[in-house]
Protein backbone atom coordinates (compact mmCIF):
# COMPACT_ATOMS: atom_id res chain seq x y z
CA UNK A 1 0.00 0.00 0.00
CA UNK A 2 1.55 3.30 -0.99
CA UNK A 3 0.53 6.55 0.08
CA UNK A 4 1.49 10.17 -1.20
CA UNK A 5 4.26 11.81 1.16
CA UNK A 6 6.23 14.28 1.74
CA UNK A 7 7.76 16.02 -1.70
CA UNK A 8 10.96 13.87 -0.93
CA UNK A 9 13.26 16.03 -3.68
CA UNK A 10 15.41 19.37 -3.42
CA UNK A 11 13.65 22.17 -3.88
CA UNK A 12 14.67 25.21 -5.73
CA UNK A 13 15.86 27.49 -3.44
CA UNK A 14 15.15 31.26 -3.93
CA UNK A 15 17.40 33.35 -3.46
CA UNK A 16 17.64 37.60 -4.17
CA UNK A 17 19.05 36.97 -6.99
CA UNK A 18 16.48 34.19 -8.76
CA UNK A 19 13.17 34.43 -6.92
CA UNK A 20 11.77 36.27 -9.87
CA UNK A 21 12.31 33.14 -11.46
CA UNK A 22 10.63 30.70 -9.17
CA UNK A 23 7.87 33.19 -8.22
CA UNK A 24 6.85 33.32 -11.69
CA UNK A 25 7.16 29.30 -12.00
CA UNK A 26 4.90 28.92 -8.90
CA UNK A 27 2.16 30.88 -11.08
CA UNK A 28 2.75 28.66 -14.21
CA UNK A 29 4.85 30.77 -15.82
CA UNK A 30 8.51 31.62 -17.14
CA UNK A 31 10.22 34.83 -16.88
CA UNK A 32 13.95 35.67 -17.37
CA UNK A 33 16.44 38.02 -16.36
CA UNK A 34 17.84 40.48 -19.00
CA UNK A 35 20.75 42.51 -18.94
CA UNK A 36 19.62 46.18 -19.24
CA UNK A 37 22.46 47.25 -20.89
CA UNK A 38 23.01 44.72 -23.35
CA UNK A 39 20.06 43.19 -23.56
CA UNK A 40 21.49 39.31 -23.14
CA UNK A 41 19.31 37.13 -21.24
CA UNK A 42 20.95 36.20 -17.85
CA UNK A 43 20.56 32.07 -17.40
CA UNK A 44 20.63 31.01 -14.20
CA UNK A 45 19.67 34.66 -12.83
CA UNK A 46 22.59 36.30 -11.30
CA UNK A 47 23.85 39.59 -9.08
CA UNK A 48 25.21 40.58 -12.64
CA UNK A 49 25.14 40.31 -16.68
CA UNK A 50 28.15 37.46 -17.95
CA UNK A 51 28.29 38.76 -21.01
CA UNK A 52 28.99 42.55 -20.20
CA UNK A 53 29.63 42.79 -16.41
CA UNK A 54 26.58 45.38 -16.29
CA UNK A 55 24.77 44.98 -12.39
CA UNK A 56 22.02 46.88 -14.45
CA UNK A 57 19.20 43.96 -15.01
CA UNK A 58 15.57 43.70 -15.35
CA UNK A 59 13.45 40.58 -15.73
CA UNK A 60 11.30 40.06 -18.75
CA UNK A 61 7.98 37.48 -18.66
CA UNK A 62 7.83 35.15 -21.85
CA UNK A 63 4.35 33.21 -20.56
CA UNK A 64 3.36 29.75 -19.93
CA UNK A 65 3.78 28.59 -23.87
CA UNK A 66 7.25 27.87 -23.66
CA UNK A 67 8.69 25.67 -26.53
CA UNK A 68 12.43 24.52 -26.79
CA UNK A 69 15.01 21.88 -28.33
CA UNK A 70 16.84 19.33 -26.60
CA UNK A 71 20.69 19.94 -26.86
CA UNK A 72 21.50 17.73 -25.22
CA UNK A 73 20.25 14.88 -22.32
CA UNK A 74 20.99 12.08 -20.31
CA UNK A 75 19.42 8.81 -18.81
CA UNK A 76 20.37 8.74 -15.24
CA UNK A 77 19.61 4.62 -13.73
CA UNK A 78 21.23 5.98 -10.03
CA UNK A 79 19.59 7.92 -7.87
CA UNK A 80 22.37 10.64 -6.66
CA UNK A 81 19.49 12.61 -4.82
CA UNK A 82 16.82 11.54 -2.55
CA UNK A 83 13.37 11.47 -4.30
CA UNK A 84 14.87 10.20 -7.43
CA UNK A 85 14.67 6.41 -6.56
CA UNK A 86 10.90 6.27 -7.53
CA UNK A 87 11.34 7.29 -10.62
CA UNK A 88 14.13 5.36 -12.35
CA UNK A 89 15.53 6.05 -14.84
CA UNK A 90 15.49 9.67 -15.00
CA UNK A 91 15.56 11.87 -18.03
CA UNK A 92 17.58 14.90 -17.17
CA UNK A 93 17.93 17.62 -20.23
CA UNK A 94 19.79 20.59 -21.27
CA UNK A 95 16.77 22.76 -23.70
CA UNK A 96 17.35 25.63 -25.64
CA UNK A 97 14.30 28.05 -26.13
CA UNK A 98 12.95 28.31 -29.34
CA UNK A 99 12.90 31.84 -28.85
CA UNK A 100 15.92 32.65 -27.27
CA UNK A 101 18.08 29.56 -28.23
CA UNK A 102 21.31 30.95 -26.28
CA UNK A 103 19.42 30.28 -23.32
CA UNK A 104 19.01 26.55 -22.20
CA UNK A 105 16.96 25.42 -19.60
CA UNK A 106 17.91 22.39 -17.48
CA UNK A 107 15.06 20.05 -15.95
CA UNK A 108 13.96 16.14 -16.30
CA UNK A 109 11.47 15.31 -19.81
CA UNK A 110 8.61 14.01 -17.72
CA UNK A 111 6.14 11.27 -18.97
CA UNK A 112 8.30 9.66 -21.67
CA UNK A 113 10.78 6.60 -22.79
CA UNK A 114 13.80 7.36 -22.59
CA UNK A 115 14.39 5.26 -25.10
CA UNK A 116 12.15 7.28 -27.20
CA UNK A 117 14.41 10.65 -26.58
CA UNK A 118 16.70 12.07 -29.33
CA UNK A 119 19.26 15.88 -29.63
CA UNK A 120 16.87 17.98 -31.73
CA UNK A 121 13.47 16.83 -30.35
CA UNK A 122 10.97 19.32 -29.75
CA UNK A 123 9.45 20.37 -26.15
CA UNK A 124 7.04 22.25 -24.57
CA UNK A 125 7.38 23.43 -20.86
CA UNK A 126 5.05 22.19 -18.21
CA UNK A 127 4.71 22.68 -14.52
CA UNK A 128 4.27 20.35 -11.77
CA UNK A 129 2.67 21.28 -8.37
CA UNK A 130 5.36 19.67 -6.07
CA UNK A 131 4.10 21.29 -2.55
CA UNK A 132 0.87 23.58 -1.80
CA UNK A 133 2.94 26.97 -2.59
CA UNK A 134 5.38 25.72 -5.07
CA UNK A 135 5.65 24.67 -8.68
CA UNK A 136 8.50 22.89 -11.06
CA UNK A 137 9.32 23.43 -14.79
CA UNK A 138 9.96 20.63 -16.52
CA UNK A 139 9.71 19.30 -20.21
CA UNK A 140 7.59 16.99 -22.16
CA UNK A 141 8.03 15.82 -25.76
CA UNK A 142 5.95 18.02 -27.95
CA UNK A 143 3.13 16.25 -29.80
CA UNK A 144 2.25 16.06 -33.65
CA UNK B 1 57.89 36.19 -24.49
CA UNK B 2 57.81 32.95 -22.16
CA UNK B 3 58.56 32.64 -18.85
CA UNK B 4 59.01 29.08 -18.38
CA UNK B 5 62.41 28.54 -19.70
CA UNK B 6 63.45 25.31 -18.16
CA UNK B 7 63.91 27.79 -15.15
CA UNK B 8 61.93 25.47 -12.45
CA UNK B 9 62.17 21.68 -12.42
CA UNK B 10 60.05 19.03 -10.65
CA UNK B 11 62.57 17.38 -8.53
CA UNK B 12 60.70 14.71 -5.76
CA UNK B 13 57.36 12.33 -6.12
CA UNK B 14 55.36 10.09 -4.05
CA UNK B 15 52.49 8.93 -2.65
CA UNK B 16 51.12 6.74 0.06
CA UNK B 17 49.45 3.09 -0.48
CA UNK B 18 46.01 4.19 -1.93
CA UNK B 19 42.81 1.55 -0.78
CA UNK B 20 39.36 1.59 -0.37
CA UNK B 21 39.30 2.69 3.24
CA UNK B 22 42.55 4.40 4.75
CA UNK B 23 41.36 3.75 8.34
CA UNK B 24 43.40 7.31 9.04
CA UNK B 25 42.83 10.99 8.54
CA UNK B 26 44.20 13.29 5.31
CA UNK B 27 46.52 14.69 7.28
CA UNK B 28 48.45 11.39 8.29
CA UNK B 29 48.22 10.39 4.07
CA UNK B 30 49.85 13.54 3.57
CA UNK B 31 52.54 13.61 5.65
CA UNK B 32 53.87 9.91 4.00
CA UNK B 33 53.51 11.72 0.74
CA UNK B 34 56.02 14.55 1.43
CA UNK B 35 58.02 12.00 3.37
CA UNK B 36 58.14 10.05 0.31
CA UNK B 37 58.70 13.14 -2.04
CA UNK B 38 61.73 14.19 -0.18
CA UNK B 39 63.33 11.24 0.14
CA UNK B 40 62.67 10.81 -3.87
CA UNK B 41 64.46 14.50 -3.98
CA UNK B 42 66.88 13.79 -1.24
CA UNK B 43 65.81 16.95 0.67
CA UNK B 44 64.79 17.64 4.01
CA UNK B 45 61.72 18.78 5.31
CA UNK B 46 63.50 22.35 6.06
CA UNK B 47 64.68 22.80 3.00
CA UNK B 48 60.84 23.29 1.59
CA UNK B 49 59.80 26.97 1.96
CA UNK B 50 56.81 26.89 0.43
CA UNK B 51 53.56 24.14 0.59
CA UNK B 52 50.77 24.56 -1.35
CA UNK B 53 47.27 21.90 -1.44
CA UNK B 54 44.29 22.17 -3.30
CA UNK B 55 40.72 20.68 -1.98
CA UNK B 56 37.58 20.52 -2.63
CA UNK B 57 34.57 20.91 0.43
CA UNK B 58 37.71 20.38 3.18
CA UNK B 59 38.36 17.44 2.60
CA UNK B 60 42.31 17.56 2.79
CA UNK B 61 44.11 18.80 5.76
CA UNK B 62 45.60 22.38 5.46
CA UNK B 63 49.43 23.06 4.47
CA UNK B 64 50.54 24.72 7.65
CA UNK B 65 49.28 21.39 9.69
CA UNK B 66 51.46 19.24 6.85
CA UNK B 67 54.27 21.54 8.01
CA UNK B 68 53.90 21.47 11.42
CA UNK B 69 54.07 17.73 11.63
CA UNK B 70 57.21 16.64 8.90
CA UNK B 71 58.90 19.95 11.37
CA UNK B 72 59.13 22.66 9.67
CA UNK B 73 58.81 26.13 9.74
CA UNK B 74 57.96 27.42 5.50
CA UNK B 75 58.05 31.23 4.43
CA UNK B 76 54.74 30.14 2.85
CA UNK B 77 52.00 27.91 3.05
CA UNK B 78 48.69 28.55 1.04
CA UNK B 79 45.51 26.32 0.71
CA UNK B 80 43.12 26.55 -2.51
CA UNK B 81 39.45 24.63 -3.18
CA UNK B 82 40.15 23.23 -6.16
CA UNK B 83 39.76 20.31 -8.45
CA UNK B 84 40.68 19.18 -12.01
CA UNK B 85 43.83 21.61 -13.18
CA UNK B 86 45.12 21.99 -9.49
CA UNK B 87 48.10 20.85 -9.89
CA UNK B 88 49.13 22.25 -13.33
CA UNK B 89 47.82 25.65 -11.85
CA UNK B 90 49.33 25.43 -8.23
CA UNK B 91 52.40 24.27 -9.90
CA UNK B 92 52.35 27.50 -12.05
CA UNK B 93 52.13 29.44 -8.88
CA UNK B 94 55.35 28.19 -7.58
CA UNK B 95 57.25 28.68 -10.59
CA UNK B 96 56.03 32.27 -10.01
CA UNK B 97 57.12 32.64 -6.81
CA UNK B 98 60.33 30.78 -7.92
CA UNK B 99 61.18 33.28 -10.55
CA UNK B 100 60.43 36.28 -8.40
CA UNK B 101 63.35 35.00 -5.99
CA UNK B 102 60.53 34.74 -3.31
CA UNK B 103 61.09 30.99 -2.87
CA UNK B 104 63.38 27.86 -3.31
CA UNK B 105 61.80 25.29 -3.01
CA UNK B 106 57.56 24.32 -2.82
CA UNK B 107 55.82 21.08 -1.72
CA UNK B 108 52.50 21.28 -3.39
CA UNK B 109 49.91 17.97 -2.47
CA UNK B 110 46.78 16.63 -2.73
CA UNK B 111 45.62 14.10 0.21
CA UNK B 112 41.51 12.87 0.04
CA UNK B 113 39.70 10.04 1.42
CA UNK B 114 37.95 10.00 -1.75
CA UNK B 115 36.54 6.52 -1.16
CA UNK B 116 36.17 6.16 2.54
CA UNK B 117 34.94 10.01 3.46
CA UNK B 118 33.87 12.68 0.88
CA UNK B 119 33.14 10.67 -2.83
CA UNK B 120 32.18 13.14 -5.08
CA UNK B 121 30.60 10.76 -7.66
CA UNK B 122 28.22 10.14 -5.16
CA UNK B 123 26.55 13.59 -5.94
CA UNK B 124 27.47 16.59 -4.05
CA UNK B 125 25.37 17.99 -1.17
CA UNK B 126 22.36 19.47 -2.76
CA UNK B 127 21.91 22.13 0.33
CA UNK B 128 25.89 22.98 -0.11
CA UNK B 129 25.65 23.40 -3.55
CA UNK B 130 22.16 24.97 -4.21
CA UNK B 131 23.60 28.10 -1.18
CA UNK B 132 27.01 28.21 -2.74
CA UNK B 133 26.01 28.91 -6.54
CA UNK B 134 23.81 30.77 -8.32
CA UNK B 135 23.33 27.57 -11.29
CA UNK B 136 22.63 25.24 -8.01
CA UNK B 137 19.32 25.72 -7.52
CA UNK B 138 18.41 24.97 -11.45
CA UNK B 139 20.15 21.73 -11.39
CA UNK B 140 19.64 19.95 -7.99
CA UNK B 141 15.43 19.74 -8.59
CA UNK B 142 16.53 17.96 -11.29
CA UNK B 143 17.75 15.21 -9.66
CA UNK B 144 21.64 16.19 -11.35
CA UNK B 145 24.06 15.94 -8.60
CA UNK B 146 26.58 13.84 -9.46
CA UNK B 147 29.91 14.53 -12.17
CA UNK B 148 28.88 11.57 -13.85
CA UNK B 149 25.49 13.10 -15.06
CA UNK B 150 27.13 16.87 -15.76
CA UNK B 151 29.67 15.60 -18.30
CA UNK B 152 27.79 12.72 -19.41
CA UNK B 153 25.65 15.62 -20.60
CA UNK B 154 27.99 17.28 -22.87
CA UNK B 155 29.55 13.88 -23.57
CA UNK B 156 26.23 12.85 -25.37
CA UNK B 157 26.16 16.24 -27.43
CA UNK B 158 29.71 16.03 -28.31
CA UNK B 159 29.37 12.54 -29.40
CA UNK B 160 26.57 13.33 -31.65
CA UNK B 161 27.93 15.83 -33.09
CA UNK B 162 30.99 14.28 -33.95
CA UNK B 163 30.34 10.51 -34.71
CA UNK B 164 32.13 9.21 -31.52
CA UNK B 165 30.48 6.20 -29.84
CA UNK B 166 30.04 4.07 -27.08
CA UNK B 167 33.26 1.73 -28.55
CA UNK B 168 35.43 4.77 -28.63
CA UNK B 169 34.63 5.38 -25.38
CA UNK B 170 35.77 1.81 -24.46
CA UNK B 171 38.88 1.81 -26.15
CA UNK B 172 39.56 5.12 -23.86
CA UNK B 173 38.74 2.71 -20.93
CA UNK B 174 40.24 -0.54 -22.14
CA UNK B 175 43.71 1.07 -23.04
CA UNK B 176 44.09 2.60 -19.70
CA UNK B 177 43.44 -0.69 -18.08
CA UNK B 178 45.77 -2.34 -19.88
CA UNK B 179 48.45 0.23 -18.22
CA UNK B 180 47.24 -0.83 -14.97
CA UNK B 181 48.06 -4.10 -15.27
CA UNK B 182 51.76 -3.54 -15.77
CA UNK B 183 51.80 -0.92 -12.46
CA UNK B 184 51.58 -3.35 -9.17
CA UNK B 185 50.44 0.22 -7.69
CA UNK B 186 47.03 0.51 -9.69
CA UNK B 187 44.09 -0.53 -7.77
CA UNK B 188 42.83 -2.33 -10.83
CA UNK B 189 45.51 -3.96 -10.85
CA UNK B 190 44.81 -7.81 -12.07
CA UNK B 191 41.14 -6.73 -13.27
CA UNK B 192 41.48 -6.46 -16.86
CA UNK B 193 39.27 -5.28 -19.21
CA UNK B 194 38.15 -6.18 -22.82
CA UNK B 195 35.47 -4.85 -25.53
CA UNK B 196 32.97 -7.49 -25.02
CA UNK B 197 32.95 -6.48 -20.86
CA UNK B 198 33.03 -2.86 -21.42
CA UNK B 199 30.00 -2.84 -23.79
CA UNK B 200 27.81 -5.49 -21.35
CA UNK B 201 28.16 -2.98 -18.71
CA UNK B 202 25.39 -1.17 -17.83
CA UNK B 203 25.17 2.54 -17.73
CA UNK B 204 25.32 4.72 -14.64
CA UNK B 205 25.02 7.68 -16.16
CA UNK B 206 24.61 7.36 -19.81
CA UNK B 207 26.73 7.31 -22.08
CA UNK B 208 29.09 6.36 -19.05
CA UNK B 209 29.05 3.17 -17.34
CA UNK B 210 31.00 1.99 -14.35
CA UNK B 211 34.36 1.64 -16.29
CA UNK B 212 34.21 5.48 -18.02
CA UNK B 213 34.72 6.78 -13.85
CA UNK B 214 37.37 7.51 -12.65
CA UNK B 215 38.16 5.05 -9.47
CA UNK B 216 37.69 6.96 -6.17
CA UNK B 217 40.10 6.34 -3.07
CA UNK B 218 41.36 7.07 -0.21
CA UNK B 219 44.83 8.08 -1.40
CA UNK B 220 47.74 11.03 -1.52
CA UNK B 221 50.33 12.57 -4.09
CA UNK B 222 53.02 15.33 -3.47
CA UNK B 223 55.40 16.53 -5.69
CA UNK B 224 58.75 19.17 -5.10
CA UNK B 225 59.35 21.81 -7.85
CA UNK B 226 62.25 23.64 -7.42
CA UNK B 227 64.64 25.97 -9.38
CA UNK B 228 66.94 24.65 -11.78
CA UNK B 229 70.16 25.69 -10.43
CA UNK B 230 68.79 23.94 -6.56
CA UNK B 231 67.49 20.90 -9.28
CA UNK B 232 71.36 20.16 -9.63
CA UNK B 233 71.87 19.49 -5.52
CA UNK B 234 68.80 16.79 -5.72
CA UNK B 235 69.28 13.22 -6.15
CA UNK B 236 66.93 12.45 -8.50
CA UNK B 237 67.13 13.71 -12.55
CA UNK B 238 65.40 17.04 -12.68
CA UNK B 239 61.70 17.14 -15.01
CA UNK B 240 61.84 20.63 -16.01
CA UNK B 241 58.77 22.62 -16.68
CA UNK B 242 58.36 23.73 -19.93
CA UNK B 243 55.16 25.35 -20.15
CA UNK B 244 52.24 26.45 -18.71
CA UNK B 245 48.59 27.73 -19.60
CA UNK B 246 45.40 28.07 -17.58
CA UNK B 247 42.25 29.25 -19.06
CA UNK B 248 38.31 29.81 -18.12
CA UNK B 249 35.74 30.09 -20.85
CA UNK B 250 31.90 29.04 -19.85
CA UNK B 251 29.90 31.64 -17.72
CA UNK B 252 28.66 29.31 -14.77
CA UNK B 253 30.65 26.20 -12.53
CA UNK B 254 28.53 23.17 -13.17
CA UNK B 255 25.23 25.35 -15.46
CA UNK B 256 27.39 24.50 -18.84
CA UNK B 257 25.56 25.86 -21.65
CA UNK B 258 27.43 24.18 -24.92
CA UNK B 259 30.33 22.50 -25.49
CA UNK B 260 31.40 23.22 -28.76
CA UNK B 261 34.21 25.63 -27.21
CA UNK B 262 35.88 24.43 -23.80
CA UNK B 263 38.49 25.99 -21.67
CA UNK B 264 41.52 23.43 -23.30
CA UNK B 265 40.65 24.76 -26.70
CA UNK B 266 42.48 28.43 -25.79
CA UNK B 267 44.71 26.68 -23.15
CA UNK B 268 46.46 24.53 -25.59
CA UNK B 269 47.31 27.26 -28.19
CA UNK B 270 49.03 29.30 -25.17
CA UNK B 271 50.56 26.13 -24.05
CA UNK B 272 52.42 25.01 -27.11
CA UNK B 273 53.57 29.56 -27.37
CA UNK B 274 54.96 28.90 -23.90
CA UNK B 275 56.66 25.71 -24.55
CA UNK B 276 58.14 26.71 -28.03
CA UNK B 277 56.48 22.97 -28.88
CA UNK B 278 54.05 21.34 -30.93
CA UNK B 279 51.78 18.41 -30.50
CA UNK B 280 53.42 15.92 -33.17
CA UNK B 281 56.80 16.99 -30.43
CA UNK B 282 55.00 15.46 -27.39
CA UNK B 283 56.28 11.67 -27.22
CA UNK B 284 54.02 11.03 -23.74
CA UNK B 285 50.85 12.29 -21.88
CA UNK B 286 48.98 12.53 -18.82
CA UNK B 287 45.63 13.48 -19.72
CA UNK B 288 43.08 14.02 -17.62
CA UNK B 289 40.38 11.20 -16.85
CA UNK B 290 37.63 11.96 -14.36
CA UNK B 291 35.81 10.05 -16.90
CA UNK B 292 36.89 8.93 -20.34
CA UNK B 293 34.59 10.85 -22.50
CA UNK B 294 36.96 13.57 -21.37
CA UNK B 295 40.23 12.25 -22.82
CA UNK B 296 38.65 12.40 -26.29
CA UNK B 297 37.57 15.90 -26.21
CA UNK B 298 41.16 17.03 -24.69
CA UNK B 299 42.82 15.17 -27.30
CA UNK B 300 40.46 17.32 -30.05
CA UNK B 301 41.82 20.38 -28.03
CA UNK B 302 45.28 19.95 -27.48
CA UNK B 303 45.60 18.82 -31.65
CA UNK B 304 46.34 15.03 -31.20
CA UNK B 305 43.70 14.62 -33.36
CA UNK B 306 41.16 16.52 -35.62
CA UNK B 307 37.83 16.56 -34.65
CA UNK B 308 35.68 13.92 -35.76
CA UNK B 309 38.70 11.49 -36.17
CA UNK B 310 39.73 11.44 -32.63
CA UNK B 311 37.38 7.96 -31.92
CA UNK B 312 39.83 6.61 -34.65
CA UNK B 313 42.79 7.65 -33.20
CA UNK B 314 41.73 6.13 -30.02
CA UNK B 315 40.33 3.08 -31.72
CA UNK B 316 43.90 2.61 -33.84
CA UNK B 317 45.45 1.95 -30.40
CA UNK B 318 47.40 5.06 -29.95
CA UNK B 319 47.11 6.16 -26.39
CA UNK B 320 48.48 2.63 -25.26
CA UNK B 321 52.24 1.71 -24.58
CA UNK B 322 53.95 1.54 -28.50
CA UNK B 323 51.44 3.87 -29.61
CA UNK B 324 51.44 7.31 -30.79
CA UNK B 325 51.10 9.41 -27.80
CA UNK B 326 51.07 6.91 -24.79
CA UNK B 327 49.27 8.53 -22.51
CA UNK B 328 48.21 7.63 -18.61
CA UNK B 329 50.82 4.86 -18.55
CA UNK B 330 50.57 3.77 -14.85
CA UNK B 331 46.57 3.43 -15.30
CA UNK B 332 45.18 7.10 -15.51
CA UNK B 333 42.81 8.19 -12.54
CA UNK B 334 39.83 5.23 -14.24
CA UNK B 335 42.38 2.54 -13.12
CA UNK B 336 45.50 3.56 -11.07
CA UNK B 337 43.54 6.02 -8.77
CA UNK B 338 41.94 9.41 -8.34
CA UNK B 339 43.94 11.95 -6.18
CA UNK B 340 42.17 15.12 -8.75
CA UNK B 341 44.84 14.89 -11.62
CA UNK B 342 48.01 14.91 -9.40
CA UNK B 343 48.50 10.80 -10.14
CA UNK B 344 48.69 11.14 -13.30
CA UNK B 345 51.35 13.57 -13.01
CA UNK B 346 53.62 11.70 -10.82
CA UNK B 347 53.34 9.33 -13.40
CA UNK B 348 54.64 11.51 -16.30
CA UNK B 349 58.00 12.59 -14.34
CA UNK B 350 58.65 8.68 -13.80
CA UNK B 351 58.79 8.25 -17.35
CA UNK B 352 60.59 11.77 -18.41
CA UNK B 353 63.30 10.38 -15.51
CA UNK B 354 63.00 7.14 -17.32
CA UNK B 355 62.21 5.63 -14.24
CA UNK B 356 61.46 2.26 -15.96
CA UNK B 357 63.95 1.89 -17.84
CA UNK B 358 64.50 -1.99 -18.88
CA UNK B 359 60.77 -2.91 -18.30
CA UNK B 360 58.12 -3.13 -21.18
CA UNK B 361 56.44 -0.01 -19.01
CA UNK B 362 58.76 2.86 -20.25
CA UNK B 363 58.00 5.02 -23.03
CA UNK B 364 61.17 4.51 -24.80
CA UNK B 365 63.93 7.70 -24.80
CA UNK B 366 60.95 10.17 -23.98
CA UNK B 367 62.14 13.36 -23.57
CA UNK B 368 58.93 15.73 -24.02
CA UNK B 369 55.29 15.03 -22.38
CA UNK B 370 52.07 16.91 -21.88
CA UNK B 371 49.92 16.95 -18.55
CA UNK B 372 46.24 18.42 -19.12
CA UNK B 373 43.72 18.89 -16.44
CA UNK B 374 40.13 19.64 -16.78
CA UNK B 375 37.43 20.84 -13.89
CA UNK B 376 34.99 20.79 -16.90
CA UNK B 377 34.50 22.76 -19.85
CA UNK B 378 34.55 25.86 -18.21
CA UNK B 379 38.06 25.51 -16.95
CA UNK B 380 41.28 23.98 -17.74
CA UNK B 381 45.34 24.54 -17.01
CA UNK B 382 48.01 22.39 -19.02
CA UNK B 383 51.59 21.92 -18.78
CA UNK B 384 54.91 20.74 -20.80
CA UNK B 385 57.40 18.92 -19.25
CA UNK B 386 60.56 18.11 -20.38
CA UNK B 387 64.05 16.21 -19.41
ZN1 LIG C 1 25.07 42.64 -20.50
Amino acid sequence: MTKQTAYEKPIPLKTPDNHEYWDAADRHELKLQKCSACSTFIHPPGPACPTCGSPETEWELLGSDISATVYSYIVSYRPFLPGFQHELPTVITVAALDAAPDVKIMANIIECDPGDVEIGMPLKMTWVDITDDRALPQWVLARG
Amino acid sequence: MSTYSNQCAIVGVGENQRSRKSGTTPLHMALTAARNALADAGLEAKDLDGIMNYSTGGDSCPSHELATYLGCHPKYVKDVSGGGSSTELLIADAVALIEAGMLETVLIYRSMNGSSGVQVGRGYDPNMLQEMLPGGSFIMPYGSASPSQWFGMFANRHMHETGITKEHLGHVCISFYEHAQRNPNAFLNGKPLDMETYLATPDISMPFNIHDCCVELDEANAIIVTSASNAKNCKSKPVFIAGMAPRTTHSQVHYWTQVDEVAADHAAADLYKSAGVKPEDIQVASIYDCFSWVVLRQLESYGFAKRGEVGDFVAAGNLKLGGSLPSNTAGGMLSEGYTHGMNNVLELVRQLRHDYKGTERQVKDCELGIATGWAGPDIAGAMILRN
